[in-house]
C-alpha cells in the first residue's frame, strides 16, 4: 500500500497537469470572488451568513470542484494514455491501485481546498474593505471556511476517483462532474425539489455546509462532513470494484 | 529439465501440442500454462479453447493475422482480461495472484502507453516505486535499451523506436524471467528490428523465456525457436520452427497454408 501510494504521489508531481489545475483554480476563484465582492449590491452583505454564502463560499465550492476533477483525472488520464496497462501489470491488485489513487488525490486535494479557502477569504476581505463594507466574519467563521474547504475538497477528490474509475472515459467523466456541480445540483435538485428538502442532502450542498455556508437551509457542518464522507466512501468503493471487475482494454 | 537438450526439446514439442484432455502430464515447471482458454465478447468468440505451455529458455513466436486473438490471449495471460472459461497460469498461478509480478514477468502490450507530458525516466520511476524496485535499476534499464541520453525528455518528443525501447525498459525493470511482447516490431526500422532480435536472443540465452506476438513473419522467423499460429481464435499449429519448416518450406509458406485451411 505504501509503495502504491508513493507511486501515485510521484505520478501526480511528475507531470504539469496538477499544477495547471491548481493555477486554473486559483485564477477562477480570484476572478469570481473579486467580481462578487466588488460588484454585488452592498445590501447582500449585511450579515456574516450572507457574506459567506454570496462571497466567501466560492473558495470551498470551486476548490471542491477542482479537487473532484483532479481525482477523476488521476485514473481517466491513465486510461486515456494507456499507462493503466503498465500500472495494473506492476500491481494487479487493482482495488489497491484505486485506493492509492484515492489517498493520493485526497492528500493533494487537501492542499487545493486549503489554498482555495484561504484565497477566497483574502480576496473577499480585500474586496469588501475596498468598498468600505464591514467584514462581519469572526475568527471562527474564517477557520470553518478554510478548514471546511480543505475537508470538502479532500472528500470530493475521493468522489472524483470513484467517478473516474466507473466512467473511465475522460471527457464524459470530467464534463459529468462539472455539469453536476454547476447545473444538476443547483438547478434541478436545489430549485425544483427545494433546497431544504432534498437539495441539502446532495454532495455539493454538503460540501458547502461543511464550510459554514447557508446554515439556515443546509446541514450543520459536522453532519454534512459525515454525510459527504459517506458519499465519498460509497463512490470510491464502487469505483474500486468496477476497476477490479472489468477488463482493461 | 535442464540436462539433455534433445530430450528437453522433445518435451517442448509434445507439450505444445497437448490437447486439453491430457492436462496432468503437462510439465510442472512450465513458465506459462494455458488450458482451454476461451474469451467470448457477446456473440464473438475471440479466443476459442486454446491450450499450450511454455518451457524455460524458449523464445516462442505467437503468430496470426490481425484480429486472430493474439492480443486477447496475452491480455488474459497477464490478468488484464478475465477468461470466459479455461485458465492461464504464469509460474503456476493466475497473474493477478502473483506476488511482485514485475519481478517475474515483464510485458509490453502497446507501443505508446505513456503520459506524453512525463519524462521517460519518470515513467520508469513511477513503475519502480509501485513495484518496490530501487531507482538505481531505472538507470540500468535505460542503459540497457540505449535511452539514457534521452531519459529526461518528455515522451511527447520521442520517436516510435524510442517509445518501443522505453516500453521494453519498463518491462525489464524487475529483471523478469518471462518477457511477453505484443507486436514489438511494429513500426521499427531495420536497425531497430535487428536490435530487438538480438536482444531477445540474449535474454533467452540465460534460461529465460520470451513470448512474442507478431503478424510480421520475416521479423519473427530469425528470432524464435518455436511458433504458435492462431487464426479465428483457434490454435492451428504449435511446434518448433525447424519441425514446421522441415519439408523445405519457409515459415511464410506453412503459415499461409495453415491460415487458408483454417479459413475454409
Amino acid at each position: 500500500m505504501t509503495a502504491a501510494l508513493r507511486a501515485e504521489l510521484f505520478k501526480q508531481r511528475s507531470t504539469r497537469t496538477g499544477l495547471g489545475l491548481f493555477g486554473a483554480m486559483l485564477v477562477l476563484i480570484l476572478f469570481v470572488v473579486l467580481l462578487h465582492g466588488l460588484g454585488v449590491d452592498a445590501g447582500n452583505f449585511d450579515s456574516s451568513s450572507k457574506q459567506i454564502s454570496v462571497l466567501f463560499g466560492w473558495g470551498e465550492y470551486l476548490g471542491a470542484l477542482f479537487a473532484a476533477l483532479l481525482g477523476a483525472m488521476s485514473i481517466t488520464g491513465e486510461i486515456r494514455h494507456g499507462t493503466i496497462r503498465p500500472t495494473f501489470l506492476v500491481n494487479p491488485r487493482r482495488q489497491r491501485v484505486v485506493a492509492a489513487k484515492v489517498w493520493a488525490s485526497m492528500l493533494i486535494a487537501t492542499g487545493f481546498g486549503f489554498a482555495a479557502g484561504a484565497v477566497a477569504a483574502g480576496a473577499g476581505t480585500a474586496a469588501l474593505r475596498t468598498r468600505g463594507i464591514n467584514v462581519l466574519l469572526d475568527a471562527g467563521d474564517y477557520t470553518l471556511l478554510i478548514a471546511g474547504s480543505a475537508a470538502a475538497a479532500a472528500l470530493w477528490a475521493a468522489i472524483g476517483v470513484g467517478v473516474g474509475a466507473i466512467v473511465r472515459n475522460q471527457v464524459p467523466a470530467l464534463v459529468g462532474i462539472v455539469v453536476w456541480f454547476l447545473f444538476v445540483e443547483n438547478l434541478l435538485v436545489g430549485d425544483l425539489a427545494g433546497v431544504g428538502a432534498v437539495g441539502r442532502l446532495m454532495p455539493a450542498a454538503a460540501g458547502k455546509a461543511i464550510s459554514g455556508q447557508n446554515p439556515e437551509t443546509l446541514l450543520a457542518p459536522t453532519v454534512a462532513l459525515a454525510l459527504l464522507a459517506l458519499y465519498a466512501a460509497a463512490i470510491a468503493v464502487a469505483g474500486a470494484r468496477a476497476a477490479s471487475r472489468r477488463d482493461v482494454a | 529439465m535442464t540436462g539433455d537438450g534433445a530430450a528437453a526439446r522433445a518435451m517442448v514439442d509434445r507439450d505444445l501440442l497437448e490437447t486439453s484432455a491430457s492436462k496432468d502430464i503437462l510439465p510442472r515447471d512450465a513458465v506459462v500454462r494455458v488450458q482451454g482458454l476461451t474469451k467470448r465478447y457477446d456473440d464473438v468468440l475471440a479466443v476459442d479453447d486454446i491450450t499450450f505451455s511454455l518451457e524455460p529458455g524458449t523464445v516462442t513466436g505467437f503468430l496470426g493475422p490481425n484480429g486472430a486473438g493474439k492480443t486477447t490471449t496475452l491480455r488474459m495471460l497477464l490478468g488484464l482480461a478475465e477468461p470466459t472459461s479455461g485458465e492461464a497460469l504464469v509460474f503456476g498461478r493466475r497473474y493477478r495472484e502473483l506476488d511482485q509480478p514485475a519481478r517475474r514477468v515483464g510485458a509490453v502490450l502497446e507501443s505508446n502507453d505513456f503520459d506524453p507530458g512525463r519524462s521517460g525516466r519518470d515513467h520508469l520511476r513511477a513503475l519502480a516505486l509501485a513495484a518496490g524496485i530501487p531507482s538505481s535499476r531505472v538507470d540500468e534499464v535505460l542503459e540497457l535499451v540505449e535511452l539514457a541520453a534521452n531519459a529526461d525528455r518528455r515522451v511527447r518528443t520521442y520517436s516510435l523506436g524510442m517509445r518501443q525501447r522505453l516500453g521494453l525498459a519498463a518491462a525489464l525493470l524487475g529483471d523478469p524471467e518471462l518477457l511477453v511482447l505484443d507486436e514489438p516490431a511494429n513500426g521499427l526500422d531495420p536497425v531497430g528490428v535487428h536490435w530487438l532480435r538480438s536482444f531477445l536472443r540474449r535474454f533467452a540465452e540465460g534460461g529465460r523465456t520470451v513470448l512474442v506476438s507478431s503478424h510480421l513473419l520475416a521479423e519473427v522467423a530469425q528470432a524464435v525457436d518455436q511458433v504458435m499460429i492462431i487464426e479465428g481464435g483457434r490454435l492451428v499449429a504449435a511446434t518448433r520452427l525447424d519441425e514446421l519448416t522441415r519439408g523445405g518450406q519457409t515459415l511464410e509458406e506453412v503459415y499461409l497454408r495453415l491460415i487458408a485451411r483454417s479459413a475454409s
